[in-house]
């Protein structure tokens, strides 16, 4: 479904990301994982379009997104959710959703109603994204008024509202509590089911190892292994790659 | 009306466009000392068609308005993507680079039996089409009023708009609108044309009261005052630099016995401001309490 051939970010003389090759196939979880700067949140900033990659090829359902613009990649239907929390703090809860969503059907009749009211299809569907994130009795709060867990979950509300068939989380149980996490892992497996598919970047292993059906691993820029996660997790190179950081 | 209580309410009104011209800046984020140059070339622009050319009053103001808007279409395409620091310092930069320019642009043809048009460091006089209409001073006060309150109407319901969303969250945070599908550099880019054409408004509503304009009408004093106004009303809503207006010229220039503290209140008022309310008075906050509230009564 979306696949990365030989990507490379520098930044001056960082080489963040180096020849990654990665293939996520339909409707699969795939857990990317890493030590810190390893070069996971950059190659979600490659994919949709933050920066442009300095080589390489992004694909995406079969045509070439390399270097699209952001709106374009989420019209395509990649999503995403930032790793350090990035709300609109002065919109409500619902109003985070709305400009997402349409996100992908511009154009046609009644874009200029849809533009300047909320229309009962657009709230309808807001309202059934907020209700899945648990969010829906909060829907009039102000985004900064919100405990951090429903920040949380805000964030992915805002990206699935526009309805993307791609989602790239980045790091989305930071700073959760258990109850928290298991709320996630339903939420995703939920996602799964609805013919979602998930790249879910984490350091909550017990998480990544549970839902992901597979796992990729980066070490400075570089894709170290990949495969089933009890297999990955017994890599040689991986230990290394994490015991070293904790040294 | 006094002619002194209309003359202040036609200043009020006229720096409210400056003000809302500067308050949609900020409300995608961006920082302008520089909206006085729409405010003069609006003026010239104006002045120009009806002094100059003959255009009736109505069309001399659209003209200014669109000429501003065209002059701030140039600096956009120059200057959407730059943020913070740079497009501040770009604005200030602009600000200047039109006063200056206006001390050396000479443009007289023969109206009658004088020379009228710019004419350089001594300015543009002969801007007499509201007094050859016969339009009354006190009507021309009303019309901007009336014109004032359209233009806040329009802005408020943009801002309800998923437009205005959209706008709000360029201002909020760039790259996280851009995630959601929110053409940056084009809203942010619109966002300046539109807030150009308002402070050119202004400034020919300006130029056909006081019948002359100077290059000195470009002073930084009018930009960085309009900027004010939205941080003391609030960023919360269009009423907000409207506020500002009202509360520097209405009170602090027209009392009396305020005579020479004018700019200690004003800035005392603004330093306390950013840093007990640094959004203003009616900030996101507030105006989000009030309008829930009203929403609350009325359900
Ligand atoms: N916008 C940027 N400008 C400069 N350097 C960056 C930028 N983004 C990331 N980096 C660098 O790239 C490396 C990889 O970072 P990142 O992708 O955030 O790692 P991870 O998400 O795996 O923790 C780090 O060395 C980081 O400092
Ligand atoms: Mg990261």
């Amino acid at each position: 479904m979306l696949a990365i051939e030989r990507l490379s970010k520098q930044f001056g003389g960082v080489k963040a990301v180096q020849h990654v090759d990665l293939d996520v196939r339909q409707n699969e979880i795939l857990g990317l994982i890493g030590p810190n700067g390893s070069g996971k949140s950059t190659i979600v900033n490659l994919v949709t379009g933050v920066f442009p990659p300095t080589e390489g090829r992004v694909r995406f359902k079969d045509g070439d997104i390399t270097g699209w613009p952001p709106h374009r990649v989420l019209a395509a239907g990649v999503g995403r959710t930032f790793q350090s929390i990035r709300l609109f703090g002065g919109l409500t809860v619902w109003q985070n959703l709305w400009v997402a969503q349409n996100a992908q059907s511009e154009g046609g009749r009644g874009v200029l109603r849809r533009w300047l009211a909320v229309d009962r299809a657009s709230m309808t569907k807001i309202e059934a994204t907020l209700e899945f994130c648990r969010l829906l009795d909060k829907k009039d709060e102000l985004a900064s008024n919100l405990a951090f867990g429903d920040q949380r979950r805000l964030e992915l509300a805002r990206t699935l509202a526009a309805e993307p068939d791609l989602l790239l989380l980045d790091e989305p149980a930071a700073g959760m509590n258990a109850a928290e996490i298991e709320d996630l892992r339903e939420r995703l497996l939920a996602l799964k089911r609805r013919g979602k598919t998930i790249v879910l970047i984490e350091h909550h292993m017990e998480l990544v190892m549970t839902v992901a059906e597979r796992v990729a691993v980066l070490n400075f820029g570089q894709k170290i292994a990949e495969g089933r996660p009890a297999a990955v997790q017994d890599d040689e190179r991986v230990r290394e790659a994490y015991l070293g950081q904790r040294r | 009306m006094s002619d002194y209580v209309v003359s202040l309410l036609v200043r009020i009104g006229v720096e409210a466009f400056v003000a809302l011209s500067a308050y949609l800046l900020l409300v995608i984020g961006r920082i302008s000392f520089g909206q006085q140059a729409f405010f003069v070339i609006g003026g010239y622009a104006a002045g120009i068609s009806t002094a100059l050319y003959g255009a009736p009053l109505p069309i001399g103001i659209i003209v200014g308005a669109l000429a501003a808007g065209l002059a701030a279409a140039l600096f956009a395409g120059a200057m959407a993507r730059a943020g913070g620091i740079y497009f501040a310092a770009g604005s200030l930069a602009r600000g200047e680079l039109a006063r200056v320019a206006l001390l050396s642009f000479h443009h007289q043809v023969p109206v009658g039996a004088d020379l009228t048009g710019p004419a350089g460091a001594d300015g543009f006089r002969g801007i007499r089409a509201l007094f050859t209409s016969g339009m009354s001073v006190t009507a021309y006060m009303v019309a901007i009023w009336g014109l004032l309150a359209l233009t806040f109407l329009a802005i408020a319901l943009l801002l309800r708009s998923r437009w205005g969303e959209a706008i709000r969250m360029v201002g909020e945070d760039e790259t996280a609108a851009a995630a959601v599908g929110v053409r940056v550099g084009r809203v942010a880019g619109l966002t300046m044309v539109g807030a150009g054409a308002l402070a050119g408004m202004g400034g020919g509503l300006f130029a056909h009261y006081a019948t002359y304009l100077e290059p000195g009408h470009a002073d930084v004093m009018l930009g960085v005052h309009s900027l004010a106004y939205a941080f003391i009303g609030g960023l919360g809503t269009p009423l907000g630099p409207i506020i500002g207006v009202a509360f520097d010229i209405g009170l602090l220039e027209s009392f009396r016995f305020l005579a020479g503290y004018r700019m200690i209140i004003f800035g005392g008022l603004v330093m306390a401001l950013l840093v007990l309310r640094p959004r203003g008075l009616l900030d996101e906050v507030t105006v989000h309490r009030v309008t829930r509230r009203l929403a609350g009564r009325r359900a």
